[in-house]
């Protein structure tokens, strides 16, 4: 084990060996090679980072359309996933008549569904937000389910003595139980589900970091490309840490671990 | 003598394998058990000791035979929630503090929110955890957490208190500081005790009787009726009577 000091070191390390390597690389190909494209292929990362604070405001804005309306998906997606996992937890013929038709949902590419759902609704938030859920509702409801039939048979005994009904098994024991695997289905649909949603943007949107993204490469601007590729890795970032956050909030017990009282002091 | 508060008539227990020689887990088992009596079920694993004690509970329907407590089915006295069960693990949800678990039964049957308060208080002074309310079940040490479990278990206030092993993951030192623990808390509650174990000396120290099971197939081989005065500490441990009852029983084993 490696202590949260030693942690941020590394990270740090790695931080920096990357931003060193990046600018050498750039400087290669510019000055040693002599690469004509040098500032279109790889730009300096000072520069990106100086268009990045230069038009901030834009991409926030981008991002922020982007980003919320993943946000709606993926909560949408992520109550589908819980309705599903418990549905098929209460019956077997239910899981048996759902979960291949789970399994096929995931294998039709989100990039051939997008513009099918868009020419049916006719509408790009509401194309964003649906694309976001599609992603959303599958790592959720596995997880969610496994959490729910991993449930050992001495605790629902318990409740079974005391002759508690199905939905007080499902309060007591079978929701709480199933949280840290609800969570790791979360954390690995955020991401996912901001990914879709600038997917959907690059389809014809108006706003959105996805367009940022299509129309700087479109038109030469490299710095604003990588600008927003950057703000795209954020906003992926941002999502799973606010699933981390929300998990440290929801299930203190989970990382209480013991004699940790007072190292934070 | 009473009727007996529990009579368990012909009860055999079939386990149905695949390659067609079924197990036989209990084979007519007979017994009668008083009110408010400690009784331990002895045996080693396979003799159907625990499957005996999930039939009394209810988790469990026999294949053939019949159970009846005070009159009435397992399932009725399940339903009207009699038992308080310990299992061999503590079994307590990682999720709730030791007062949220003892209080998780009461939650279940709708005890108002201050009859809660007073009975979690009440169970935490019985059980020795007073400053232990707060903590997670994580934080506690085995001995302790079978302990909260022990509460959980009382705090319906059942008539029954039904026990699979639940000391047998312990140390020894822990067990036998334990088995004093509840020979006191039995002594203030007056409960009937159903007590299952394969520990002999544990079995002695705690009963009233003691019935010995043997396996393949899982049957009542001998009934001991221990006569060591009470209330019994663990000094009691030490003396010829104690010893005589321990060798008793392990011989009543190697006759079979």
């Amino acid at each position: 084990m490696i202590s949260k000091k030693e942690q941020r070191i590394v990270a740090i390390v790695w931080i920096i060996g990357i931003i060193v390597v990046w600018e050498l690389l750039s400087f290669l190909l510019k000055n040693v090679i002599h690469d004509p494209m040098a500032a279109t292929k790889l730009p300096y990362l000072h520069t990106v980072a100086m268009t990045f604070f230069e038009n901030w405001k834009t991409l926030l804005e981008a991002g922020a359309v982007t980003f919320s309306r993943a946000a709606i998906g993926f909560a949408l997606g992520a109550s589908v996933g819980i309705i599903l996992a418990v549905l098929m937890s209460l019956s077997k013929t239910m899981e048996r008549i759902a979960f291949p038709y789970l399994i096929v949902s995931q294998m039709i590419p989100v990039l051939g569904l997008a513009p099918i759902i868009f020419n049916i609704v006719r509408d790009m938030n509401v194309s964003r937000i649906f694309i976001a859920a599609y992603i959303t509702f599958f790592p959720v409801a596995v997880n969610m389910l496994s959490g729910l039939k991993s449930v050992e048979q001495d605790k629902k005994d318990l409740l079974f003595s005391i002759s508690a009904n199905k939905f007080k098994v499902y309060q007591k024991l079978m929701f709480p139980y199933s949280m840290s695997y609800l969570f790791t289905g979360l954390k690995i649909a955020a991401p996912m589900a901001v990914t879709a949603s600038i997917l959907v943007d690059m389809l014809g949107s108006q706003s959105g970091i996805g367009v940022k993204i299509l129309y700087s490469l479109y038109s030469n601007s490299t710095n604003i490309f990588w600008a927003s590729v950057f703000t795209s890795a954020f906003m992926g970032i941002i999502s799973f840490y606010i699933v981390i956050f929300a998990e440290r909030l929801c299930l203190p017990w989970q990382n209480a671990v013991p004699g940790k009282e007072g190292v934070r002091a | 003598m009473n009727a007996p508060e529990i009579q368990i008539k012909n009860v055999s227990m079939v386990y149905p394998v695949n390659n067609g020689e079924d197990i036989v887990a209990l084979n007519d088992v007979n017994l009668d058990i008083q009110e408010g009596e400690f009784i331990s079920l002895l045996g080693p694993s396979g003799c159907g000791k625990t499957t005996l004690l999930r039939i009394i509970a209810d988790l469990n329907k026999p294949t053939s035979g019949s159970v009846s407590i005070r009159g009435q089915s397992p399932r009725d006295i399940r339903l009207q929630r009699k038992n308080g069960i310990v299992f061999q693990t503590p079994v307590l949800y990682d999720w709730r503090t030791v007062r949220r678990n003892i209080c998780m039964p009461m939650e279940i049957m709708g005890v108002p929110k201050k009859e809660r308060t007073a009975r979690i208080n009440q169970m935490l002074d019985l059980v020795e955890l007073r400053d232990f309310g707060d903590k997670y079940p994580f934080e506690l040490s085995g001995g302790m957490q079978q302990r909260v479990g022990i509460a959980r278990a009382l705090a319906l206030n059942p008539e029954f208190l039904l026990m699979d092993e639940p000391f047998s993951a312990l140390d020894e030192f822990t067990r036998e500081k334990l088995n004093e623990d509840l020979l006191s808390i039995w002594s203030k509650t007056k409960k009937t005790v159903i007590f299952v174990t394969h520990n002999i000396p544990e079995s002695v120290f705690l009963s009233d009787r003691v019935v010995v099971l043997s396996p393949h197939p899982g049957r009542i081989s001998a009934i001991v009726d221990i006569n060591l005065p009470r209330p019994r500490n663990n000094s009691i441990r030490e003396t010829p009577e104690f010893y005589d009852y321990v060798t008793k029983i392990r011989r009543s084993f190697e006759g079979v």
